[in-house]
């Protein structure tokens, strides 16, 4: 995972070849030396499009993740610590967000707009919110019958202390493993974006747009849709497998608590 | 090393070189070692120990439990059969149909998706071939013999319908279905208020008689064992340290630590200020090493460099005692404790400290649209508003002085700790008023009691999460420093160390995390926690229910200490009567959210007595309480009169029924809520006595 992480970053400088770049005798390549993954339609090389998809692919995961964790946490941790009016306020409305099909959504609010990246991570983001806060929420409510907090209140803790210093913590590990799920379902999502043309535009190196862009050659180049889904798969599984790792380092301390 | 057996008879269970190990996070945790005992058929025999000490390990190999990580070794003969060498398939026959098991935790050990009549009549289906019907009707009639009134209402009834008690009876009843000559109980009545306690412990005795059931009791309560068992082994670190007869065990204990853990019981008599309980020092070792000497020699007031020398053999004793001690029979009485006496204090009513007045809290039934339901049971759909709650606090009064502490008894479910939240206004009451110190702080908007907050803190019950996993001990003792303003940046450190020393931690303790910590020392810190305030009130809930006996001495001791060092005044609530009585000024016997008794400790513990106190008293004594009538099972909705009307044994007519009584004072200190001209005072007096043999041995 970190590997993938660090390939991401370093792009620009391992990739043999800018992502745009035609190479017009060599269209539909097989893989070979040259081109490690082979070429597309327009001569352009697999696997610097794969390398440079990752930069994309990556940034919209977290950058979607960070804000739905930005808007859901805050959310969950007040519902689940006021509980009562708040609670079901909070609540429900995010029911109803989870009332509307995601792909639904997403599209609805990039349709009416020009696409653009930051804008489907926003989408994508907004749609992880209500997950998020329901999870956030569920901890709280599981340590609110905890007695450091009815000892915080009778020491007449404030709200920020309440949230940020005896809550949070304890709520983290729960967060950390969920958000590693997000960051899966937003890359996935993405590239279902990009394959229906909502997501990143042409010539964009994405690996959903890479997938579409294949299809209509599966039979003859099957590697131009290929490697990105391989790319894809490797990267879900890194980036799930770090988030059991998660799970397994911030246990046992929580484990003290039983 | 030859099997210590206690009798001749027929050995239905023997268990022979029992050691059961199992791996914990890379590492070799030895549970049992070297177990050995033998129970005759319709004999019973108590496992004693504190948490961790290996006891359920054992009755869990048996019933095989344990998993197929765990290695044992040595054999478990049962009628003659070694189960441990015989196939799983086996093993199933024999579970249920010829060994019989209740656990401790009688509300999650039945499904609540099947009715209590299924639970019972499973059994008989499985092991007995029976048809359902039939296994359904043969459990009404054991439900019956468990000493329940409407057995096939109750066989009709969904666990959650049913009370602790009545679940626990129902489980008792499932697992006698098949009629096993062995029936292994693993804290039955722990879960359980005193009163269902000494009902079940009647039952099982009765059953013991009629049906020739043989009992393997698991237990960490002395006194629960003393009424039930004929023999008793102690465990300690995973070994057998003591084994003989429950008479001469508990009246003459010969291993140190039993006599410790007999002597870290409180008496169930008023205390004097000066007097501590006697207490075992330190804690059991995690991983004890037999071969290098005696397991228990670290905590032992009477060790000296033989112990350690080499591993203790299990010595008998001319009275068929073992006992693995090489000095046992030179030991006196374990070392008691008593402070330079401190003056008796005297209280004046005047200058309380906390002064409550015609307290009330009843639980909403919810505001607004979350009052209403929707009920389809009468054909057609009909909006209803939920009936009120019965109030959990009901027009209760009292003061406390400075220094002064005032016990709070009564059952679970009684308000007690209710009305401990309702004095720190961690809950807002529905009427009356609590003054503190002069103010009413009930009449106080949240944001304005700050100082009060200061003043009067709380300890918990629960060590497990009183403390915030995330913060180490120091955090968590600086938090009301930088909170109230208390110290400085650069003397905090100081000053939390000068807490942690005065409920006797070291120093270093400030950077451990609290799962790093035991249960008692959980507690010592989260006492630290409500001192760091300096407060003149601390409103302690059951802050030793949780713990061992011998740690729950020492916290009792720190508490008195404490008190007397600070001045500090308690409301110290708890269901057992022995504790409180340990340390209260005065005591005040709660039930269902009313005061039924208030007096001097001495007053309360001493005749007269309200009824409820009576029986209160009489099941913690280890004595028979008096039969309650019929009606007590089902709780009765009658709030017009008396609470205790439903279960009292010395009702007089329907003025219980129709009138509350009044709190009626007997004495200067002592006020009973009761019609009864003459408070009923048998059988207390020679309980006293008998409670303690060990200190009447003294």
């Amino acid at each position: 995972m970190l590997a993938l992480v660090v390939i991401a970053a370093l792009a620009q400088w391992i990739a043999p070849y800018p992502y745009d770049q035609m190479h017009v005798r060599d269209r539909f390549s097989p893989p070979n030396l040259h081109y490690l993954a082979g070429t597309d339609e327009y001569g352009r090389d697999v696997f610097s499009r794969l390398l440079f998809g990752s930069q994309l692919s990556l940034a919209l995961g977290t950058t979607a993740t960070l804000i739905s964790m930005a808007v859901g946490v805050p959310l969950g941790l007040i519902a689940g610590y006021r509980r009562g009016v708040t609670d079901e306020a909070v609540m429900r409305v995010l029911d109803v967000m989870l009332a509307f099909p995601p792909i639904m959504l997403v599209l609805l609010i990039l349709a009416v707009t020009p696409p653009s990246l930051m804008k489907t991570a926003i989408a994508i983001g907004v749609l992880a919110v209500a997950p998020i806060a329901r999870v956030t929420r569920s901890v709280t409510l599981d340590l609110m019958s905890g007695e450091f907090i009815e000892a915080a209140r009778a020491r007449g803790e404030r709200l920020r202390y309440m949230l940020m210093r005896e809550l949070l913590p304890n709520v983290w590990p729960v967060l950390m493993v969920e958000a590693s799920l997000r960051v899966v379902f937003a890359v996935l999502l993405g590239a279902v974006l990009s394959f229906l043309g909502f997501g990143v535009q042409p010539p964009a190196a994405d690996w959903g747009l890479m997938i579409s862009n294949g299809r209509a050659f599966v039979d003859t180049a099957p590697w131009i849709s290929l490697a990105p889904g391989i790319a894809m798969s490797i990267t879900v599984i890194g980036i799930s497998l770090v988030g059991d790792g998660l799970r397994e380092v911030l246990d046992p301390k929580v484990g003290g608590r039983r | 090393m030859s099997n210590p057996s206690l009798s001749s008879a027929e050995p239905l269970l023997e268990v022979r070189n029992l050691t059961i190990r199992y791996r914990q996070d890379d590492r070799q945790v030895t549970a049992a070692r070297d177990i050995s005992f033998t129970l005759r058929r319709g004999g019973s025999l108590a496992i004693v120990g504190e948490s961790g000490s290996g006891k359920s390990s054992v009755a869990g190999a048996i019933l095989d439990f344990l998993g197929p990580t765990t290695e044992i070794t040595g054999a478990i003969l049962f009628e003659g059969q070694d189960l441990a060498r015989l196939a799983p398939v086996q093993r199933r026959g024999i579970l249920g149909r010829r060994i019989g098991a209740v656990f401790q935790d009688p509300f999650t050990a039945l499904n609540p998706a099947l009715r209590v009549g299924r639970h019972i009549a499973e059994p008989m289906v499985q092991h007995l071939g029976l048809p359902l019907p039939e296994a359904l009707r043969r459990a009404e009639i054991a439900l019956h013999e468990m000493g329940i009134d409407r057995p096939a209402e109750v066989a009709r009834a969904f666990p959650h319908q049913l009370s602790g008690g009545m679940k626990q009876r129902a489980l008792i009843a499932a697992a006698l279905a098949c009629e096993p000559p062995l029936v292994i109980l693993d804290e039955p009545t722990t879960a359980l208020d005193v009163t269902v306690e000494a009902q079940i412990l009647r039952l099982l005795s009765r059953l013991r008689r009629d049906k020739s059931v043989s009992l393997l009791f698991i237990s960490h309560n002395l006194g629960v064992v003393r009424r039930l068992c004929d023999d008793v082994a102690v465990m300690y670190a995973s070994q057998l340290v003591e084994l003989g007869n429950v008479r001469q065990v508990l009246e003459r204990p010969a291993h140190p630590y039993s006599k410790g853990l007999l002597a870290s019981r409180p008496p169930l008599a008023a205390a004097s200020r000066g007097s501590r309980l006697a207490a075992i020092a330190g804690q059991m070792p995690t991983e004890p090493e037999p071969e290098a000497g005696c397991v228990f020699a670290p905590r032992c007031p009477f060790h000296e460099p033989r112990c350690t020398a080499g591993a203790q053999p299990l010595i008998t004793d001319p009275d068929g005692q073992w006992v693995r001690c090489w000095k046992a029979d030179t030991l006196g009485a374990w070392p008691g404790q008593h402070v330079a006496a401190a003056a008796e204090p005297t209280f004046h009513r005047g200058d309380a400290l906390v002064n409550v007045t015609s307290l009330d809290k009843t639980f909403d039934t919810g505001a607004g649209l979350t009052a209403w339901r929707l009920s389809v049971s009468g054909g057609r759909p009909q909006l209803y508003r939920r009936a009120p709650r019965d109030p959990a606090v009901n027009d209760v009064s009292f003061s406390i002085s400075p220094g002064e502490v005032l016990g709070l008894v009564g059952e679970s479910g009684c308000g007690k700790s209710t009305l401990g939240r309702l004095l720190l206004q961690l809950l807002r009451q529905s009427g009356g008023s609590i003054e503190f110190d002069g103010a009413d702080v009930a009449r106080l908007p949240s944001q304005a009691l700050g100082p009060f907050r200061k003043q009067a803190q709380i300890v918990f019950q629960n060590v497990g999460s009183s403390l915030n996993p995330r913060l180490s001990v120091g955090e968590a003792l600086e938090r009301p420093l930088t909170l109230f303003h208390l110290a400085k940046p650069r003397d905090r450190t100081r000053r939390v160390e000068a807490l942690l020393d005065m409920v006797r931690l070291p120093a270093a303790y400030r950077k451990r995390f609290p799962h790093q910590l035991s249960g008692g020392e959980r507690q010592r810190v989260a006492i630290a926690r409500a001192l760091a305030t300096e407060p003149r009130f601390i409103v302690c809930d059951e802050p030793v229910s949780a713990l061992d006996v011998s740690v729950q001495a020492t916290i009792v001791n720190l508490l008195a200490d404490l008190r007397d060092a600070l001045d500090l005044s308690y409301l110290f609530i708890s269901h057992d009567l022995a504790v409180v009585a340990q340390l209260s000024d005065r005591i005040a016997v709660m039930y269902r959210g009313r005061i039924c008794e208030i007096g001097t400790a001495a007053d309360v513990l001493a005749p007269p007595h309200h009824p409820y106190t009576q029986m209160l008293l009489a099941s913690a004594a280890d004595d028979e309480p008096a039969a309650e009538p019929a009606a007590a099972a089902s709780v009765a909705a009658a709030h017009a009169g008396c609470v205790f009307a439903t279960r009292c044994p010395h009702k007089l007519g329907p003025v219980c029924d129709t009138t509350p009584p009044p709190l009626k004072a007997l004495s200067v200190s002592h006020a009973v809520a009761c019609h009864l001209d003459t408070m009923p005072n048998a059988t207390v007096p020679p309980v006293l006595v008998r409670l303690n043999p060990q200190r009447a041995a003294i």
